[in-house]
């Protein structure tokens, strides 16, 4: 074991894992982190704490992973080059070891752009740092907890155990370079790796194959993403505005249809839609564990954590083994 | 030539870019000018109705301009680039007008000069080198003294070319500019009969022989003696003196030159139905030019063409006729006059008169065994690089010298001999400061060039009908009207009138070339305008952020220097807007705008000239609006112009409004080149536009 | 070469506002040939600083100049005394330019004119576009001659990340993802394989983090002060 994390061990144990996601809150109150860490309990081996995603501010994914794990949640810390050079990162690291985090997952991080596009302001003025790059900061962690040595060389008293994470997105652009892109990620030293939301099964599976072929997915955890959809125009969106998503027009259609069976009834349509989504994602989820090499998913439910234990239940995914 | 003194010689008036020009190729209608009048400065001029101005450029080197605009062989036009493209411009027809607009002008500014260098010259003939070399003296402060033998000033332009082609009137014109200085004149008094040459070498400082070639060569022919049988020059004085002599009722013209042609049609004009002409050469090889040769033949004179005069027959002392010889070759095979006739075919053309016509030569009786030494063939010898004979103090100027050519020839001639004997009398050396002959001249369009331009016609020169003109000596060719003479002078293609670079302020950033509709500019370390593309159309000058490209045909700054007085006073309770209007005068001119006071006009040759600056710096003079006019699409002489001034407007708006000032403010706008008042209309509706939007107040 | 782009008026206005005598001061190379502060761009700024002057009925006499460049003293040698006798010189030269002026002038404030933007080309007529950042140790020979410094948005060395959207950058669809350029490029060029190779962390100490740079070419300094040694020898300084 390199981290003695739950997520490690349910993966060594040759079940599929399941992890999560958890959006911390732009407020100054935890509160909000532990409720949805409630909501996630027994439901996953254990769950994303994002980093200011879309470059939104939000309590730093450390203090919340924190409390996710008081709270009884096995958290993974996201970590994204965006916010912090090498020292501020290698320094939350040893802190995040100290408070007992096991599982780290290295990313670019949206653009501060990101976090003027919805109603919010955000900080498009911010600078941003990207001292290191995602296979940078993957190789920093597994230097540090391998090696017991910093980027610059010195040495670690004690070394930070981490579960080393990164992200893929099998279906980006280049799309031949995607395999490679992984590739050099699990050569930098990722123990596993959570993929971009995942509708288009066949394109994923095309992708798989190569990954495969390279012998990927034997050297990291491959975890596949699910995207809970809650609404046609959400699919829609992600369909044409999100990078590296592509949802085939049979989905979207799936949702239309059930929003139209509403009528003008809105509350329905909304019901309606929630249904047919939490039906597509179980189906998502087999068709991806069913994929060969593929060793668990990622579900997220953006802003809909309640949505997890009847998706878990459902797929055949519960209990979670406890390892 | 370091001299203060000897610039009122060359430069009485001197045009925008006068300088600079001297530093580059000429346009080769100017190179082409044996006095070099600066063709593309006056033509430019008139394009934009500044007729005073042009009358200026061409009178500054030209003392006899209004001779030239009758009966100057142009060789300008022959040079014209536009020749390349359809026909070349009517030039001298255009420095016809001018003049003719210049005339209360010029008799305005005639006036004495100074005689400020204590030493007289005296000038033997009035022709026009004679005329132009006192001039030029007179000009320099020199008391001149012309001495004439014929009772009027002229030489051959007074006494040989006929009226019909020269009005008396235009040359007098020209000769009271000249006399005004305050020379002298003492005409009917023959050098050699009246005063010995040595005597009044006497009399003066320096003289100036400029006695043409006023006597005609004869023929060596059996029957030439006697009555009925005429030499040209005399034929035409007498004409000229009005002691018209009876030609009878055939009258038969030996020679094919362009005085053959004068004295042909002189002879229509005596009454004589039948006139017709022999000559040695083939209609193609005749030295006269083509279009006197048209003329004549329109006015139903004959050629008979490859034959050699043989005898005159004559029966008892009356001649019946010509006899000649046909002729087989008038040049060799090096190409010189050594005619060859084939003896067996002769015939007799009847005639009752015979003038002939083959060529002219001077009376030097007076010089021999004098100061001013002959040569061999009884020639004066001289120094072409000096003009002075072999008498120190004698100069020489014109065709006695230089032997037949053209009144332009003689006047650079007599430019040339004036500035000598101005230079021996200061003691400066003569030799390589005189005016050069051969000036580097811009290259002809290249051929991308001409595919870019439109083609257009050259406005017609109208005669009066050869019926109407064979009754009478009147002069037979008629004006150009004000819109002729605008849409005419529009056709010129400003040839080295040009963008330029100051290397100093390039930096090689390629705006220029990248704005450059035919391709100008190269950019190396610098950019360089190649003056045998460049159209001067203007377009790039406002574009370079370097301000590195200034024209040499305007200054480029001179519209936003002088905006305070275009814009003047404005009245603070105003109720109309003061507009300034930047108005294309193609084909227009400046004089053909006719807009209320409020509109304050900046005409210009072409919108393209019209910087950002100009726009900002009318407002900043206080223009409660202001608006481009450019001609109607399809009346450009330019390409291009009107999406990038455009795009300035819309770079004046960007600032503007940055000030506050809206952009309804600024505008482009079009109106019909060809008919002026459509820009008062175009003018007066911005106004109206401007007035509901209202006035600015600080 | 250097990009710049002009500012709006009303900043340079409360910039200026306080002074009587204004001189804007352009400068001939770089910023002109990207049309923000050559000589034709620093006296349409003097142009409306006039205008707005009257328009707020303030007093004051603004007027320009301009020379090939500010960023060597020789090139301003020649109106340095000029500027002298102003109260601000607003430079519309690089950054580059305003400080050096600024270390020169004496007690004279040097303003910004312009916003320096980038080093960047002309691709076309008015279009400029950043495609170096002076990091200071180029790698371009590593990613197809496409720098991802410059010109991937995150500056990553092992790109793309999983933004790259139809080969543009997440942070806008007019933007080109730079490691799709390059992914595509090494591809053309038969290179892809070197992509493989995972860049590690770099040394940022040769760019900007490493402090202000200075760039020495000694034999050219010898040069320099042997010439200078040659004058004083001649006795003329
Ligand atoms: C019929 C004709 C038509 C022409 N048509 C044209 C034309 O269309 N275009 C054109 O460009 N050119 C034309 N020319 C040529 C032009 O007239 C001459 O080139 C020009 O006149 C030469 O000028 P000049 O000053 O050298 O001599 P001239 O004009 O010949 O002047 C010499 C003067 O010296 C006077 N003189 C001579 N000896 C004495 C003396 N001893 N004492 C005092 N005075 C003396 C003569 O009387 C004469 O007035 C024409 C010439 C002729 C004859
Ligand atoms: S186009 Fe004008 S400038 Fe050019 S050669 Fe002809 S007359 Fe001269
Ligand atoms: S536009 Fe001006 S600075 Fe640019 S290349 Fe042309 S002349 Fe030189
Ligand atoms: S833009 Fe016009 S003036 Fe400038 S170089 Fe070209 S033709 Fe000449």
């Amino acid at each position: 074991m390199k981290s003695e994390s739950n997520l490690e061990k349910v993966i060594a144990s040759g079940n599929p894992a399941v992890t999560a996601e958890l959006g911390p809150p732009m407020s100054a109150n935890g509160h909000e982190v532990r409720e949805k860490a409630k909501l996630l309990k027994g439901f996953c081996d254990a769950a994303n704490i994002t980093d200011c995603q879309t470059a939104v501010v939000r309590i730093s994914s450390i203090a919340a992973a924190y409390m996710a794990l008081q709270e009884g949640v096995e958290p993974v810390m996201q970590m994204t080059c965006r916010d912090r050079n090498r020292i501020a990162m290698q320094a939350d690291l040893l802190g995040a070891a100290a408070l007992g985090l096991k599982n780290c997952l290295c990313l670019a991080g949206d653009h501060q752009n990101f976090s003027a596009a919805g109603r919010l302001k955000g900080h498009p003025g911010a600078k941003n740092v990207y001292d290191v790059d995602t296979c940078q900061l993957v190789g920093i962690l597994k230097k540090m907890r391998d090696e017991g040595l910093q980027e610059g060389g010195d040495k670690l008293e004690e070394a930070p155990k981490f579960f080393i994470g990164a992200s893929w997105t099998p279906m980006g652009d280049p799309i031949d370079f995607r395999p490679v892109n992984l590739m050099k990620k699990v050569n930098s030293g990722a123990d596993f790796i959570q993929t971009q939301g995942i509708y288009d099964i066949e394109g994923f599976r095309a992708q798989m194959e190569k990954a495969r072929n390279l012998g990927l997915h034997e050297r990291t955890a491959i975890l596949g993403g699910i995207i809970v959809p809650r609404s046609g125009m959400m699919l829609k969106y992600m369909d044409s505005s999100v990078a590296g998503v592509s949802v085939p027009k049979a989905l979207i259609d799936r949702m239309m249809k059930a929003k139209e069976a509403a009528g003008d009834d809105k509350k329905k349509a909304k019901a309606l839609q929630e249904a047919e989504g939490i039906k597509i994602t179980i189906e998502l989820i087999h068709q991806v564990l069913e994929t060969p090499g593929v060793k668990g998913v990622h579900i997220q439910a953006i802003e809909w954590e309640s949505a997890i234990e009847g998706i878990v239940k459902e797929a055949g995914l519960y209990p979670r083994p406890s390892v | 030539m370091a001299e203060d003194n000897t610039t009122a010689l060359n430069e009485p008036y001197r045009p925008y870019g006068a300088d600079i020009k001297e530093t580059r190729p000429y346009s080769p209608c100017r190179a082409a000018c044996p006095a070099h009048t600066d063709v593309q400065a006056y033509v430019g001029l008139i394009a934009q109705g500044k007729y005073t101005e042009a009358f200026e450029v061409i009178t500054s080197v030209n003392p006899i301009a209004s001779v030239c605009s009758m009966i100057c062989h142009h060789p300008c036009e022959q040079a014209c680039r536009r020749c390349g493209v359809d026909e070349p411009l009517a030039v001298r027809h255009l420095k016809r007008f001018a003049i003719e607009r210049s005339q209360d002008y010029r008799r305005a500014k005639r006036k004495l000069t100074k005689k400020t260098r204590g030493k007289s010259i005296g000038v033997i003939g009035s022709g026009p080198s004679g005329l132009t070399a006192a001039n030029d003296l007179a000009s320099l402060g020199y008391d001149v003294t012309i001495y004439e033998r014929h009772p009027v000033l002229g030489g051959m332009l007074a006494s040989a070319i006929p009226p019909y082609r020269l009005p008396r009137e235009m040359l007098n014109e020209d000769i009271d500019d000249v006399i005004s200085k305050g020379i002298n004149v003492k005409t009917g008094f023959e050098i050699g009969r009246d005063r010995k040459l040595e005597d009044l070498m006497k009399d003066h400082d320096g003289i100036v022989i400029a006695i043409g070639l006023s006597q005609s060569r004869s023929l060596n022919i059996p029957g030439v003696e006697g009555d009925g049988v005429l030499l040209a020059i005399p034929f035409l004085e007498d004409v000229a003196f009005d002691r018209k002599p009876d030609l009878g009722k055939k009258v038969l013209v030996i020679g094919g030159g362009n005085v053959a042609m004068d004295v042909a049609r002189t002879a229509r004009r005596m009454g004589v139905k039948d006139v017709s002409m022999v000559c040695l050469e083939s209609a193609e090889e005749m030295p006269a030019w083509k279009w006197e040769i048209d003329e004549a033949i329109e006015e139903g004179v004959t050629i008979d063409n490859r034959w050699g005069p043989k005898a005159v027959k004559r029966e008892n002392g009356k001649v019946q006729g010509l006899e000649v010889v046909k002729v087989n070759s008038v040049f060799d095979d090096k190409g010189r006059f050594n005619p060859s006739f084939d003896d067996k075919t002769t015939k007799i053309i009847e005639a009752d008169t015979i003038i002939i016509t083959i060529g002219q030569m001077s009376n030097m009786s007076f010089l021999k065994d004098g100061p001013v030494k002959l040569d061999e063939r009884g020639l004066i010898q001289w120094d072409r690089d000096t003009h002075m004979s072999s008498a120190s103090n004698v100069f020489v100027a014109g065709e006695v010298v230089t032997g037949p050519g053209s009144a332009i020839a003689a006047v650079a001639s007599g430019h040339r001999a004036a500035m000598a004997l101005h230079l021996y009398l200061q003691g400066e050396e003569i030799k390589g400061n005189l005016p050069e002959h051969e000036k580097d001249k811009i290259d002809q369009l290249p051929g991308k060039v001409v595919d870019l331009l439109d083609r257009e016609q050259r406005q017609e020169i109208k005669h009066l009908p050869p019926e109407v003109r064979c009754d009478t000596f009147t002069h037979f060719e008629i004006g150009y009207d004000e819109a002729e003479a605008l849409k005419e002078a529009g056709r010129c293609r400003g040839c080295g009138g040009g963008a330029v670079v100051d290397p100093n302020r390039c930096m090689a950033c390629l705006t220029c070339l990248r704005v450059c509709p035919y391709g100008a500019p190269k950019v190396f370390a610098v950019s360089e305008i190649r003056p045998e593309y460049c159209q001067a159309c203007g377009l790039c000058a406002p574009e370079c952020p370097g301000q590195a490209i200034s024209m040499v045909s305007y200054d480029v700054n001179e519209i936003r220097s002088s905006m305070p007085d275009i814009i003047g006073k404005r009245d603070p309770k105003r109720s109309d807007p003061v507009i300034a209007a930047f108005l294309c005068t193609h084909h227009t001119g400046v004089g053909g705008f006719n807009v209320p006071g409020n509109i304050r006009t900046i005409p210009v040759h072409c919108i393209s000239r019209v910087d950002v600056l100009d726009v900002l710096s009318a407002f900043s003079n206080g223009a409660d609006g202001v608006a481009v006019i450019r001609c109607a699409d399809g009346s450009c002489k330019y390409k291009g112009v009107a999406k990038r001034v455009s795009s300035r407007i819309g770079r004046a708006r960007e600032l503007l409004s940055m000030l506050g000032i809206e952009n309804e403010r600024t505008e482009m706008l079009t109106a019909s080149s060809t008919n002026g008042n459509r820009y008062s209309s175009v003018c007066t509706e911005f106004s109206e536009k401007i007035k509901e939007l209202g006035l600015r107040s600080s | 070469m250097i990009v710049g782009s002009q500012k709006p008026i009303d900043e340079i206005w409360d910039m200026v506002k306080e002074f009587k005598r204004v001189i804007v001061f352009g400068c001939n190379t770089c910023v002109a040939i990207c049309h923000a502060g050559g000589s034709k761009e620093a006296e349409t700024i003097a142009s409306m600083l006039k205008m707005r002057s009257s328009n707020e009925g303030v007093d004051m006499d603004v007027s320009s100049t301009s020379v090939m460049r500010h960023c060597e003293p020789e090139y301003f040698d020649e109106v340095i005394d000029e500027l002298r006798s102003y109260d601000l010189v607003l430079s519309t030269a690089c950054g580059v330019g305003v400080n050096f002026l600024s270390e020169r002038i004496g007690n004279i404030p040097v303003y910004p004119g312009i916003n320096t933007s980038f080093f960047g080309a002309v691709p076309e007529a008015g279009v400029f576009e950043e495609l170096c950042a002076g990091c200071g140790d180029c790698i371009l020979h590593m990613t197809g001659g496409i720098c991802p410094v410059a010109r991937c948005s995150k500056t990553l060395m092992n790109g793309p990340c999983g933004g790259t959207n139809e080969g543009k950058c997440e942070i806008g669809k007019d933007v080109d993802c730079a490691w799709y350029l390059i992914v595509q490029r090494m591809k053309d060029l038969g290179t892809i394989e070197k992509l493989s190779e995972v860049i590690p962390p770099r040394s940022w100490s040769t760019s900007r983090d490493g402090g202000p740079r200075r760039v020495s070419v000694e034999h050219i300094r010898e040069y320099e002060e042997s010439a200078e040694q040659k004058t004083e020898a001649g006795g003329s300084k």
